[in-house]
């Protein structure tokens, strides 16, 4: 896409201006279960947030579900069962260990839904730091985080990044398919909510997730990150990421490690 | 049936025709253009006397026609040219070369209508579209770059891949489903700058075919359509030079005999200069960066004496873009065949090809630590023998081909600090080989047959290790197979029929069925197609695609052959077609026949066709209707879903006014339903990030399509031999914003709304270009 948005400036033509608000035709589906789900190596309350689509034109306030019965139990034997904090998060203090398997259980409107990850070892986020790249002669300065990916297995990694506190927007995934075993800088383009892609200023605060993930967690993020920004007709043909939960319900149960750091742009 | 069924009955239906043998002698030659001395392919020769009959020149002008001893008045004839008649007397085997002077060069009162033949009406071929090398000149293009690729998408049945975009869907088919030859090579890819450009540099191009169905039995490999194109042979009589200066690119064509009217060549080298324009820019990093392409066509050929003509012809090309210190990616193709005509006698001809093609690209990332160079390659050794026997009703047509694959899917090196890892991914090597075998059948004045058989093999070599997977796409075992050894055999035959019946000289009925089967594949789950495309054989896995077309169609000529009417139907199944489970890797995977979802197909339409071919003002209207729909276990709960070509409507309007002798008008109007898309249907939230949710695959519609596209050519002042032109266009005259791609983003007026924005890319683009010969 960046290739074609390339060839389309260079040959002079309009790409930018040439946007516009359209209406399309399609229809609000019935409401889904949505279960994100995550059992991290941090001891705080782990969060189970269970809540419900709503249809493409109608606003994006998204019903929470109470009232569910939340455990989670892992192959050691362990048994933890969530209490509802707030309407539709479930939370449990406790600390997840790499090498266990987590077993999810809701129970939620007669129906009940199942999932299972196993947390991978931790690979340690060295730091993070800013890359300036040069792009049509602006210079641009990304963030980026640096880790020495393990030579001996097979990771999958997860970031978040933050500016100023906001959230990228951008789904930022890896695997080691092709770069196992090496030392890792890996580039993370900022994108905010507004389109505005300057890159980062002197004097931004940025904040890096890191998260070592399971190879079904990697499919529903990379699913996902094949579809953001490009859209239908010439993306990949979105589908619903691959969810690791029984029962249709959309979303993921994913026990990763979590690592986060922070800096100051110079 | 078995294969020895179909043989016996071939064998019937050929003999029948000798029962009645008399005193026969044939009438053989080949048909040139006077001012050049370039075979004429097509023409057609009509005999009358004591029996009528007719033919058509092959592909390298050559025609033979036996008939009864007797006197008899030959026309031959062809668009464009004024017919010649003949009056001979077959007493013994009889040469007859002409050569036809094109029209223009004479009053053009002498192109009477009486001479324009009913061949569309009367052949038994079906789905065949011939593209008129002069009109295409004046049919407005992007840029003014006049593009066969382009003008065929002007026809119904056949659908643009994308505004601007060479790529294209013939009757419900992918894009790899296309057979694209030139000179008989295959061209992996043929486009240029993503596909707004395509291979095919028009002042090189003699003759364009696009089979939509009821593909000849010399035609196989893939599903959906064959577009044959071939290259000029080079003027024999006399040096020519031709070229033009356009905004993005600049073409020169020479050409002239190699001995005078035994040999020519031609030469035709075109360039884009957008990179000129960059290295201009101040800024260093601008003009450190390249986006150009090339392409060299090359043809020469030579008759030996008068049973043999040698034929080498090549072309090359290449596209380079690149940003400076950030990446450079190249691609190419690379076709050559040499070809030797051989007459054995007046009534066998036969051609042997032996092809060389390759498609190769590569990827470089300049980033410190992300240095990478990864290039792929796809090579391919053919060989063809190809021969065309004349009889008295019959024209037989019988070969063989044998082509050797050899992919190389991705090779990546790289630099010391590079942090991407070298990975060499086994190479893949295929036979493909084919027998066939055909008849053209006048079996009465009404009735014409086409029907044909091809057996096509397909071995996966050694060596190599082959995984096979769970329906999961886990591996559950993988052969290691030594080098040499074929691996996995599959063995297809494909039967061709056509037939046409004549109501009178300018209505007939035609029907046709037929099967084809492909074995080379592309790998692409983004929509719309890369350089970077990835190819891969049949195998263990993969099983060979399969198309069955039936098609009914009614042809209708008017008015002395003026206007030309044909409406067809058209309905196919495919089976063994090819999707891709959610977060499939396809590039460097060396286990990607995992990622492979296969499924069926089926496709079917009505393609409503007008023509007025000749006059002042002159075009034509298409009309599709069509659907087109894939079905897998995996995806859409099983249900059949839309492909995203699949478009209800097209409609394409061209018109051509010639104003006097210096002034050409042309303009094309084009409608069609947008792509089939998949919209959501609803969202939700996920790490405080707005998520679709998605439920009918491709049930959604993008904007449809309407563009109006203008051009006026302005022939110069005659100075004798120099001629030039000037054309001007004006590419989407309306300014109309055509749908690119549909992104939803929220509301800027309301976040927690959603809403579509469309990208378009083109708006009104102007061009010029200044063409010249002498």
């Amino acid at each position: 896409m960046k290739k074609l948005i390339l060839y389309t400036a260079a040959l002079g033509l309009c790409f930018s201006s040439c946007k516009k608000i359209i209406e399309v035709d399609t229809y609000n589906a019935e409401a889904q279960i949505v279960i994100e789900g995550k059992i991290t190596d941090q001891l705080i309350d782990q969060e189970i947030v269970i809540s419900k689509t709503v249809g493409y034109d109608e606003k994006g306030i998204y019903p929470k579900l109470s009232g569910a019965i939340v455990t989670v139990t892992d192959d050691r034997g362990s048994r933890y069962t969530f209490r509802e904090r707030t309407p539709g998060v479930y939370v449990q203090a406790m600390r997840g260990i790499s090498g266990n398997t987590y077993s999810l259980n809701v129970s939620v409107e007669g129906k009940t839904y199942t999932a299972r990850s196993k947390m991978p070892n931790r690979v340690k986020l060295d730091s993070i730091g800013v890359v300036t790249n040069s792009f049509f002669g602006n210079e641009r300065k990304t963030a980026a985080a640096y880790l020495v990916d393990p030579v001996n297995e097979t990771n999958f990694y997860h970031f978040n990044l933050y500016v100023n506190n906001l959230f990228s927007r951008r789904v930022y995934v890896n695997n080691d398919r092709l770069t196992n075993g090496n030392k890792l800088r890996i580039q993370l383009f900022y994108e905010s909510d507004d389109d505005n892609d300057d890159g980062l200023k002197s004097g931004d605060k940025i904040s890096v997730e890191a998260e070592s993930i399971d190879s079904n967690i990697f499919d529903y993020w990379y699913t996902l990150s094949q579809q953001s920004g490009r859209g239908p007709n010439q993306g990949t043909t979105p589908a619903n990421p691959p969810s690791n939960i029984s029962n249709n319900a959309l979303g993921y149960f994913s026990a990763h490690t979590y690592q986060k750091l922070s800096m100051n742009v110079k | 049936m078995s294969i020895k069924h179909y043989l016996l009955i071939f064998l019937l239906l050929i003999s029948s025709s000798t029962l009645f043998a008399q005193n026969k002698f044939t009438l053989s030659g080949t048909i040139r253009d006077a001012s050049s001395g370039e075979t004429l392919i097509g023409a057609t020769i009509k005999i009358t006397g004591a029996t009528s009959a007719g033919t058509l020149t092959n592909n390298y002008g050559y025609f033979a026609l036996t008939q009864p001893e007797g006197n008899y008045t030959v026309t031959i004839s062809y668009t464009g040219f004024a017919s010649v008649v003949k009056n001979i007397s077959l007493i013994k085997d009889t040469k007859l070369n002409e050569e036809l002077k094109a029209a223009n060069d004479l009053a053009e009162v002498t192109v009477s209508a009486n001479n324009r033949k009913n061949e569309n009406v009367k052949s038994a071929q079906m789905g065949l579209e011939r593209i008129d090398m002069k009109s295409l000149n004046s049919i407005p293009v992007l840029l003014g770059e006049k593009d066969v690729l382009k003008t065929i998408q002007l026809l119904p049945g056949v659908k643009s891949g994308g505004e601007g975009n060479t790529g294209f869907y013939v009757r419900g088919g992918a894009a790899d489903q296309n057979l694209i030859i030139l000179d008989e090579a295959v061209v992996y890819n043929s486009s240029h700058l993503l596909g707004f450009f395509s291979t095919f540099n028009a002042d090189a191009i003699k003759d364009v075919s696009l089979y939509k169905g009821g593909m000849p039995a010399q035609y196989g490999g893939r599903l959906s359509s064959v577009l044959d194109v071939k290259m000029d042979d080079g003027n024999n009589k006399d040096f020519k030079f031709q070229g033009g200066i356009g905004l993005i690119a600049s073409r020169l064509k020479a050409e002239g005999p190699i001995v005078k009217d035994k040999g020519s060549f031609m030469v035709s080298f075109r360039r884009t200069y957008i990179d000129l324009f960059l290295r201009a820019s101040p800024d260093s990093s601008i003009n450190g960066s390249t986006l150009n392409f090339y392409d060299i066509n090359a043809k020469a050929n030579y008759k030996i004496n008068d049973k043999n003509t040698i034929y080498i012809s090549g072309y090359f090309g290449k596209d380079n873009i690149g940003v400076k210190d950030l990446f450079e990616n190249n691609w190419g193709n690379v076709t050559t065949t040499v070809r030797l005509n051989h007459i054995f006698n007046d009534r066998l001809f036969s051609n042997t090809s032996l092809i060389y093609n390759n498609y190769n690209y590569t990827v470089r990332l300049l980033n410190d630590v992300t240095n990478f160079k990864a290039t792929s390659l796809v090579r391919d050794f053919n060989f063809k023998e190809d021969f065309q026997y004349f009889s008295n009703k019959h024209t037989l047509r019988f070969g063989l081909n044998a082509t050797h694959h050899r992919i190389s899917p991705i090779d990546i090196t790289t630099t010391q600090e590079s942090q991407v890892n070298p990975l060499t991914q086994e190479k893949r090597y295929g036979l493909e080989s084919a027998i066939y075998v055909s008849d053209e059948w006048a079996v009465t004045e009404k009735l014409n047959l086409l029907y044909g058989l091809r057996l096509a093999a397909f071995s996966l070599l050694g060596p190599g290790n082959f995984g096979t997977y769970d329906p999961a796409g886990n591996i559950l075992s993988s052969d290691k197979v030594e080098s040499g050894k074929f691996y996995k055999n599959y063995l297809n035959l494909e039967p061709r029929f056509s037939l046409s019946y004549l109501f009178n000289e300018e209505n007939s009925v035609k029907a046709s069925y037929n099967r084809n089967t492909q074995n080379i594949h592309i790998l692409t789950n983004a929509t719309s197609s890369s350089p970077t495309d990835q190819y891969v054989l049949s195998s263990n896995n993969i099983k060979p695609e399969i198309a069955d077309q039936v098609a009914v169609g009614y042809f209708r000529n008017f008015e002395e052959n003026n206007y030309e009417f044909s409406g067809e139907v058209y309905y196919k199944w495919m089976q063994n077609q090819i999707d891709y489970r959610d977060a499939a890797e396809l590039l460097g995977n060396s286990n990607v026949e995992s990622e492979l979802l296969y499924g069926t197909g089926r496709a079917y339409g009505l393609e409503l066709f007008f023509k007025k071919k000749f006059g002042k003002l002159n075009g034509w209207v298409g009309y599709t209707l069509s659907r087109t729909e894939r079905k897998f276990a995996e995806l859409n709960n099983g249900n059949y879903f839309p492909a995203r070509q699949d478009r209800t409507h097209d409609v394409s309007f061209v018109g051509i006014y010639n104003l006097n002798k210096r002034w050409t008008f042309s303009s094309s109007l084009i409608y069609s339903t947008g792509n089939a898309v998949t919209y959501p249907a609803g969202k939700y939230v996920i790490g405080g990030q707005t998520v679709y949710y998605y439920t009918q695959r491709n049930a959604g519609r993008m904007p449809y399509n309407m563009r109006l596209d203008l051009s006026a050519t302005l022939e110069g002042r005659n100075r004798g031999r120099f001629q030039s032109s000037w054309n001007f266009g004006v590419y989407n005259a309306l300014g109309r914003k055509n749908p690119y791609s549909v992104e939803f983003i929220n509301d800027p007026n309301d976040p927690s709304r959603t809403v579509a924005e469309q990208t378009s890319l083109f708006g009104i683009i102007p061009s010029v270009t200044w063409n010249f010969k002498f």
